[in-house]
């Protein structure tokens, strides 16, 4: 959408900004693949457990046989010996009380993922860009409301912090303590066996803060309630964008910032810091589909559209149908109501004759045959006769 | 960047901490801004650049407005203008200022302006009814049951039943009572006989903690009763001796419970108190 580059301006600790500006890194215009932040997140994930499993003797240290059939007894083994409780009892199934379960876990299941490098470069890439997105931080859950500008970016003098009084300063200043204080807010006990092993609150994560060198910023800022610090040279993927979802809250310090065209390169120059990497291409460089749609030069090349589409036409006889008849041949009608006269005339002179032979009921044969009329209609051809009597 | 349709992409798709899915029919937006409260490509706000919503703070209506230019900008992103107090300038306004704009956008806010301004003429009949001016308070179910769990719990520990108890001896000793009460004269004296020997005990207690010694005390207590002579010679002497025996026996044996008891209808008390009051009676 931008050809130009925009610039971001530099905010000191007091959250007004220095006369300074920076021109906004490229990685920022990566496009944001959540399908593969999704995916390399998952994976990242996996890397820092520990091998847990049951113990393999576990179930397995009895001598148990099985008793055989003709007991009457299941055919499960069973314990020997006597004198306890244990005696005769079932082991070594999965079924049995005291017996190994089924398919024990083994130490030596996979625990570590392998993730192309590309990808795992992608996967940081689009969790950056969408960190310069504020809809994208709205929709995760911090509270960004009063924050400046996004990206933030804050100067070099924060990265020589000592104390953790000037950190909460610094953060009310730039407007992001909304963020913390929603961290605050959200503190609760976690529900599961955790709380007994070390792991007993838990709460949000707030903004994270992306520091070049560290000269005292890592322990002025690390004991505030959701703050995450991490190093330009080690971008994690899973503080950039936790849960697997993108759009962290990131205030970056100005050597961080500088620090991006170097690391991931814009599209016209390869990254200076990784060999032989440069940005992913986006599939499309504008991706704003409703306004392209209307854009003139593609609508010059699409036929017009489609308002009403035309049905299957059912194909009707015009012997049977007249309308269709008169429609294809309107000379039709004409010799139709001819035929019908001509039809007419006939019946009335063939009653006229019958009714002379019989002599004394002329007169009442004339009054009958004046009285009814019979139509026959005869159409030319071979077509079917119709014979209707009408009474008056 | 920002690209409406990739951000839509990204909400819709994957995440959005505004979507509320309350209803198997409907998707509801539970963002402030938002225009008609559903979840929809055209009313998220988020996903669209240039946006405009009518809100109500105290009463009055704002218009706010949300472009492009701003979008990076959180802090100043919505720009509010404040909406005439008369409906229809409030109207004629927005539609000024949304000269150009997206003909749903306008619609919108032009139809939750009519919806605003009826909630603020019915809230303020309200405010004039003694219904509005009560505040409403929701009764929270988890809290209700447990505070009266523990009053329940309280009420047994305190054992007002035991101090009431202790405060009418303790007046009828002293005589307020007079002759007002009677009560079985064996169930008075074995109270009294009860208080005394406890004081008797805490002396001999005493006696205990400073020499050490209980047995030869007692037994030195009871050689003066063995003057048989004197004895004989008074029957007051006796019984106030006999007495004196008694309590004395008394002071070997343990602390006996109360016999005196007052009977409570049976319907009062539950079966958790009946524990509790036991409990509480043994120590």
């Amino acid at each position: 959408m931008a050809a130009s580059r925009p610039l971001v301006s530099i905010y000191d600790a007091k959250g007004q900004p220095t006369g300074k500006q920076i021109a906004l890194p490229v990685v920022f215009r990566a496009p944001i693949r959540t399908d593969i932040v999704s995916f390399v997140h998952d994976q990242m994930r996996r890397n820092k457990r520990q091998a847990h499993a049951v113990s393999n003797k576990a179930g397995e240290q009895t001598s148990a046989q099985s008793w055989g059939t003709g007991r009457a007894v299941a055919r499960i083994p069973r314990v020997r010996g006597g004198g306890t409780h244990r005696s005769g009892q079932g082991a070594f199934g999965n079924m049995c009380r005291g017996g190994r379960m089924y398919a024990p876990t083994k130490i030596w299941r996979k625990w570590h993922r392998k993730i192309n490098l590309n990808q795992r470069r992608y996967a940081t890439v689009s969790a950056i860009a969408a960190s310069g997105v504020p809809s994208l931080i709205m929709a995760k859950g911090h509270s960004i409301e009063n924050v400046p500008e996004i990206p933030l970016v804050i100067s070099k003098d924060v990265e020589s912090l000592r104390k953790t009084k000037e950190a909460v300063a610094v953060l009310r200043k730039l407007g992001a303590w909304q963020d913390i204080l929603k961290v605050y807010a959200s503190k609760h006990t976690r529900a599961g066996k955790g709380k007994m092993r070390n792991r007993r609150t838990v709460m949000k994560r707030g903004p994270v803060i992306i520091y070049n060198a560290d000269h005292g910023i890592k322990k002025a800022f690390r004991n505030i309630p959701g703050v995450t610090l991490l190093s330009i040279q080690r971008l994690n993927l899973l503080r950039l964008a936790p849960g697997g979802h993108v759009g962290r809250f990131c205030i970056w310090t100005e050597d961080a910032f500088r620090e991006l065209d170097k690391l991931y390169g814009t599209w016209k120059t390869k990254s200076v810091r990784k060999t032989d990497y440069n940005l992913p291409m986006p599939l499309m460089t504008n991706s704003d589909l409703g306004r392209l749609l209307q854009a003139t030069e593609i609508q010059n090349v699409l036929r017009a559209p489609i308002k009403r589409q035309q049905r299957r036409k059912v194909k009707k006889n015009p012997l049977k149908n007249m309308s269709l008849m008169v429609r294809l041949n309107p000379y039709s009608s004409i010799q139709k109501r001819r035929s019908l006269a001509q039809i007419v005339k006939g019946r009335s002179t063939t009653k006229r004759t019958n009714s002379k032979n019989k002599g004394s009921f002329a007169t009442v044969t004339k009054r009958e045959t004046t009285k009814t009329t019979t139509t026959t209609v005869k159409s030319s051809g071979k077509a079917s006769t119709t014979s209707t009597t009408k009474t008056s | 960047m920002q690209h409406d349709d990739v951000i839509w992409s990204v909400l819709n798709g994957q995440f959005c901490s505004y979507k509320q899915q309350k209803t198997k029919t409907q998707l509801f937006c539970s963002n402030e801004y938002n225009l008609t409260g559903l979840c929809n490509r055209r009313s998220c706000p988020l996903a669209n650049s240039q946006y405009a919503t009518v809100r109500e703070e105290k009463g009055i209506c704002y218009l706010y407005l949300k472009v492009v230019e701003r979008s990076h900008y959180p802090k100043k992103q919505w720009e509010k203008i404040k909406l005439h107090e008369s409906y229809v300038k409030a109207l004629k306004q927005v539609n000024e200022h949304l000269l150009y704009w997206p003909r749903f956008v306008r619609h919108k806010c032009k139809q939750r302006l009519t919806k605003l301004t009826q909630y603020i003429i019915r809230t303020r009949r309200l405010m004039l009814k003694q219904t509005g001016q009560r505040e409403l308070v929701p009764i929270k179910k988890k809290y209700e049951r447990r505070e009266k769990k523990h009053e329940d719990k309280a009420f047994i520990a305190a054992n007002i039943d035991r101090s009431i108890e202790n405060e009418l001896l303790e007046r009828l000793k002293k005589g307020t009572y007079g002759d007002t009460y009677t009560f079985p004269v064996t169930a008075i004296k074995d109270s009294m006989r009860e208080e005394s020997s406890d004081e008797e005990e805490d002396d001999v207690d005493e006696e205990v903690d400073k020499n050490g010694d209980t047995e030869s005390e007692d037994e030195e207590e009871i050689e003066y009763v063995e003057d048989f002579q004197e004895s004989e010679a008074s029957d007051i002497e006796d019984i106030n001796e006999m007495e004196y025996e008694e309590e004395e026996k008394e002071v070997q044996r343990p602390a006996k419970k109360r016999q005196l008891e007052i009977e409570y209808e049976p319907g009062t008390t539950t079966k958790i108190k009946e524990k509790l009051r036991q409990r509480h009676a043994n120590d």
